[in-house]
């Protein structure tokens, strides 16, 4: 694809002092929803910052759309970015508070006044516009912050954790805001901590770790990835020989060892899902099931966090 | 069963008794302050001078060498009033160094971080939060000023005898009114000041800055309206006069000790209500 | 270059600053900072005029009060004194200031005074409260070179133009600028000059307000000789100094406000460096705005008593460069300020956490 259509991370690092944000992220991002996913602190934030200009690599080049993100100018006029700071200018009405960035895009006072209503309509919340920011639930301020980042109909759009604070019909609508921005061909970039809350919508995902790019593609992809990698799961019961039995009667258990104990045992799986579903009939038959745990090294127990047990769903 | 029921009881150890229960603030805040090894320094060095001056009333006291030639103590070595206000000016400075150290502290974190909701929702009042702030700063200003004031009287008394003592008491009482007024006024300064600004570093600069603009704003008082009465806002020549009058110096600050009095009150009063205004549980935006 | 869209977009953040800055409710104290001289010189006039008053009715009632009144010398007892005042009908008050000192005071129509006896005896004789033009107009000098200047304006300064950026990153709200398609410089420049333009519309009615009330207070034959004088030369000298005064105050604390992580450590040391300008080599001098400010003052004001004479000397020596020259320098001053600012605007980064 060419660079003017597409945002181009390459061989990006990030230090705060002493502090990893990212590290050597190399990424091609097309149109369409990406969502960037990773647990608190994995540097999401850090990427798209970064992208937007607000703080600088300390190595490595970005590009998006072809345009450098120390060139606001430029940058802005196709981008919009609704940040994680929770905060406003003082004293600002919703209206006035979107009105406001229209102004700055170099709008007569008019047209942006229009195009402000239009946007609020989108997220809406015209019947709270005039009212003072300061007084907004934090939904309604997700909401209003949304909107300003739309207003203008970027080409690229990037946002924080749109999701949070939001109730689940406000999700769904904010969801469907989101894939009609991306099918008139914008890149909406959106980050999440929870895998299941975006993967439905989103064309490609990016799983982020500890500053790493641990996984990225097509969400199919990204999943069959994980569940290709066998799961160690160490399960505490009352009798183990048996359970042990009656798991290889499945494909997907391709090991299972009984602890020196013989209170429990380890499984190796290639089907998390699948086997905790058969986890749930072994219980109903009357096995004892004290606790399940996964046994694996980090970057597995990542996934297991992120796609937890919906990723089969 | 419904989920408070199997896990809600309610708190039933012992609680502090309402009458002290402000101190719980400066048990917690000195907790912390006192993890800073500079402040502990600080607060050291300024027992220093005291301790000095303990020595200095010790051998004035037991200077034979005099008796012993025959002649009188020297007029500039007697311990009297004069002694006493410059070790007054002296600690009543570092109180003043050390309030600005802690003061910003006080209660801007609360506001900055919406604390005040959590003090509030507990069986504790604004007064009692205001009491126990300001106790903060009054407690370990008075280790450095007033308390070593009165055991250097002490030490004097003891020293030169009685007779001394009941000619000199207006001494105690300059001592202990000079100092407490001080104290008084500074941490209430302080505790307003940073009641009033969220951030520390502002906070710090008015109460600094209070005495700058106070004695600025005097000077423009006296020059446009040729008066006097202009002093009366000045913080520091308030203070200058009511010590002074404690033991019976003359000053030409243009004030008289009821006016300084006067402007002490004043400069309380607005205190008071600056803290009214600003410690509210909630605030509430229109 | 963009400059039509620089020059909209300079005007839409100069619309949506000023105001903030003009009817911020935390911005209160600018407004009572810089009209307090002017409600000063308002209680003056009242003062004026009633001792105007006092003076025209004495003139009446006690003709021979001035003869008198020269009369009292150092040395005179308070009764003897008091007693004299008495017989030419020249009403007085008596009382005490102090456990020592007895005061009596009295307007003899053309000054007032106040007699200080020590046990019994005058020692002082202290003329005071003089109605005259020229006296506010050396009051008024004092006011804007000590106060006005040096405080007023200069924390005023510090007040909003720290705000424009320290302030907005305190806010956490400074990344909605910075998520515009505006260079970061324009960004600065607007910001500026939004702040300019409110200290300069409060700043400059209050010195526009306070020359009114001071002149107010004057007969109307003295003011128009003043005004036919070196009357209107002083009003916009002095018009003229409030607003480069916030020009060059404003580019400093703009910067400061975005160099400093902590802005009130470079208030505190400007005000440090400003203050003892009057003792600086002359080298040093230019680099300062209180010194280019100071030239440009109509009237010499009057020193401070407390000031020790060396002191004094050191000041008064001091050669005043002339206008033109004085406002280059400020304006070469601020505009090399901002544009050292500039650079660290282009890599201000979002840092609301750590600061
Ligand atoms: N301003 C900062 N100063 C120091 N460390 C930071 C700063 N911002 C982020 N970090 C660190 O960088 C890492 C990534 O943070 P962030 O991008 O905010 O993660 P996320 O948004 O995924 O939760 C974290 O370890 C965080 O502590
Ligand atoms: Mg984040």
């Amino acid at each position: 694809m060419s660079d003017s259509a597409t945002i181009v991370f390459e061989d990006v690092s990030r230090f705060y002092g002493e502090v990893l944000g990212v590290n050597r992220v190399n990424l091609t991002i097309p149109p369409g929803i990406t969502s960037l996913v990773g647990p608190n602190g994995s540097g999401k934030t850090t990427l798209m910052n970064m992208m937007t200009g607000l703080v600088r690599p300390s190595r490595g080049t970005i590009s998006v759309r072809g345009i450098a993100p120390d060139d606001p100018q430029a940058l802005f006029r196709i981008m919009g970015y609704c940040t994680q700071f929770d905060s406003f200018p003082r004293g600002y009405t919703g209206i006035q508070f979107v009105t406001a960035a229209l102004l700055m895009q170099g709008l007569p006072a008019a047209e942006a006044e229009a195009k402000a209503w239009k946007a609020i309509e989108k997220v809406n919340l015209v019947e709270a516009a005039k009212r003072k920011v300061a007084g907004y639930s934090k939904g309604m301020r997700q909401r209003i912050r949304l909107a300003q980042s739309i207003a203008h109909d970027p080409q690229v759009l990037v946002l924080d954790e749109p999701l949070n604070g939001l109730d689940p019909l406000v999700r769904s609508e904010t969801i469907a805001l989101f894939r009609e921005q991306a099918d008139r061909g914008a890149h909406v970039i959106v980050s999440s901590h929870v895998l299941h809350e975006v993967d439905m919508i989103s064309d490609q995902v990016i799983l982020l770790a500890n500053g790493y790019v641990v996984a990225e593609g097509e969400i199919r992809g990204v999943r069959a990835e994980i569940s290709d990698r066998p799961h160690q799961i160490v399960i505490r019961c009352d009798q183990p020989s048996r359970m042990a039995s009656k798991l290889f009667e499945h494909d997907h258990v391709v090991e299972v060892r009984i602890h020196p104990d013989r209170q429990g045992l380890l499984v190796k799986t290639t089907d998390a899902s699948h086997f905790h579903k058969l986890l749930n009939k072994l219980a109903l038959d009357g096995i004892y099931i004290d606790t399940i745990a996964p046994a694996d090294d980090d970057v597995n127990s990542l996934y297991e966090y992120l796609i937890g047990d919906e990723g089969g769903n | 069963m419904a989920v408070y029921k199997r896990s809600y009881t309610s708190y039933s150890g012992a609680l502090t008794p309402p009458r002290t229960r402000f101190l719980v603030l400066p048990r917690y805040s000195y907790e912390r302050l006192f993890k800073s090894r500079f402040l502990v320094g600080f607060l050291v060095a300024c027992l220093f001078f005291p301790l000095g001056c303990i020595g200095y009333i010790y051998l004035v006291n037991n200077l034979t060498i005099f008796q012993s030639m025959g002649i009188p103590t020297p007029g500039f070595l007697k311990i009297d009033g004069k002694f006493f206000l410059v070790f007054m000016n002296f600690q009543g400075a570092l109180a003043y160094v050390l309030t600005a150290l802690i003061g910003p502290n006080l209660i801007a974190p609360d506001l900055a971080n919406n604390a005040l909701p959590t003090y509030f929702s507990r069986p504790f009042s604004r007064t009692e939060y205001v009491i126990g702030k300001i106790s903060v700063l009054f407690i370990l200003l008075s280790i450095i000023t007033w308390v070593p004031g009165m055991l250097l009287f002490g030490v004097q008394a003891s020293q030169a005898g009685w007779d001394w003592s009941v000619a000199n008491w207006y001494i105690l009482r300059g001592i202990l009114l000079g100092h407490i007024t001080w104290i008084l006024l500074l941490s209430l300064i302080s505790v307003a000041m940073s009641a009033w600004v969220k951030w520390k570093v502002v906070a710090g600069a008015l109460i600094l800055g209070i005495f700058g603009i106070g004695a600025g704003l005097a000077q423009i008082i006296n020059s446009i309206l040729r008066t006097d009465y202009g002093s009366m806002i000045d913080i520091s020549r308030i203070m200058y006069t009511i010590w002074s009058d404690q033991f019976g110096i003359e000053t030409s600050t243009g004030l008289e000790a009821f006016e300084a009095w006067i402007g002490f009150a004043a400069v309380c009063i607005v205190c008071l209500l600056m803290l009214e205004r600003k410690i509210r549980p909630k605030e509430i935006v229109r | 270059m963009d400059t039509v869209l620089w020059r909209r977009q300079l005007l839409a953040i100069v619309q949506l600053e000023w105001k903030k800055t003009l009817f911020s409710k935390r911005g209160i104290w600018v407004y009572v900072l810089a009209f307090l001289p002017a409600l000063l010189f308002g209680i003056n006039a009242y003062r004026v005029k009633s001792i105007r008053a006092e003076q025209e009715r004495m003139s009446v009632s006690a003709p021979n009060a001035s003869a008198v009144s020269n009369k009292i010398v150092a040395g005179m007892s308070a009764d003897v004194a008091a007693e004299a005042l008495r017989d030419a009908k020249i009403p007085y008050s008596r009382f005490t200031r102090g456990r020592r000192l007895e005061v009596i005071r009295y307007n003899d129509g053309a000054n007032a005074f106040d007699l200080m006896f020590r046990e019994g005896a005058l020692v002082d004789k202290r003329k005071r409260n003089q109605a005259l033009l020229s006296d506010d107009i050396r009051a008024y000098a004092g006011m804007f070179q000590y106060f006005y200047l040096r405080l007023a304006i200069f924390f005023g300064c510090v007040g909003i133009f720290m705000n424009l950026f320290r302030g907005e990153m305190l806010d956490q709200s400074l990344h909605y600028y910075l998520l515009a398609p505006v260079r970061r410089e324009v960004l600065m420049v607007g910001k500026y000059l939004s702040g300019l333009v409110a200290t300069i519309l409060i700043f400059g009615t209050s010195t526009a307000l306070q020359l009114y009330l001071m002149l107010s207070a004057h007969s109307n034959k003295e003011v128009s000789d003043y005004l036919a004088g070196e009357g209107w030369g002083h009003i916009a000298a002095y018009l003229g100094v409030t607003a480069l005064a916030c020009v060059g105050y404003g580019s400093i604390f703009l910067a400061a406000g975005i160099i400093m992580k902590n802005p009130m450590v470079a208030a505190a040391s400007i005000l440090f460096w400003e203050g003892i300008n009057w003792f600086l080599p002359a080298m040093l001098k230019k680099f300062s705005v209180i010194f280019y400010l100071q030239s440009l003052c109509p009237v010499v004001a009057p020193l401070n008593s407390d000031i020790p004479e060396p002191l004094k000397l050191l000041v008064t020596t001091a050669a005043p460069i002339s206008a033109p020259i004085a406002i280059l320098g400020l304006f070469t001053v601020s505009i090399a300020v901002l544009a050292f600012a500039s650079i660290y605007v282009r890599k201000l980064e979002i840092n609301y956490g750590a600061d």
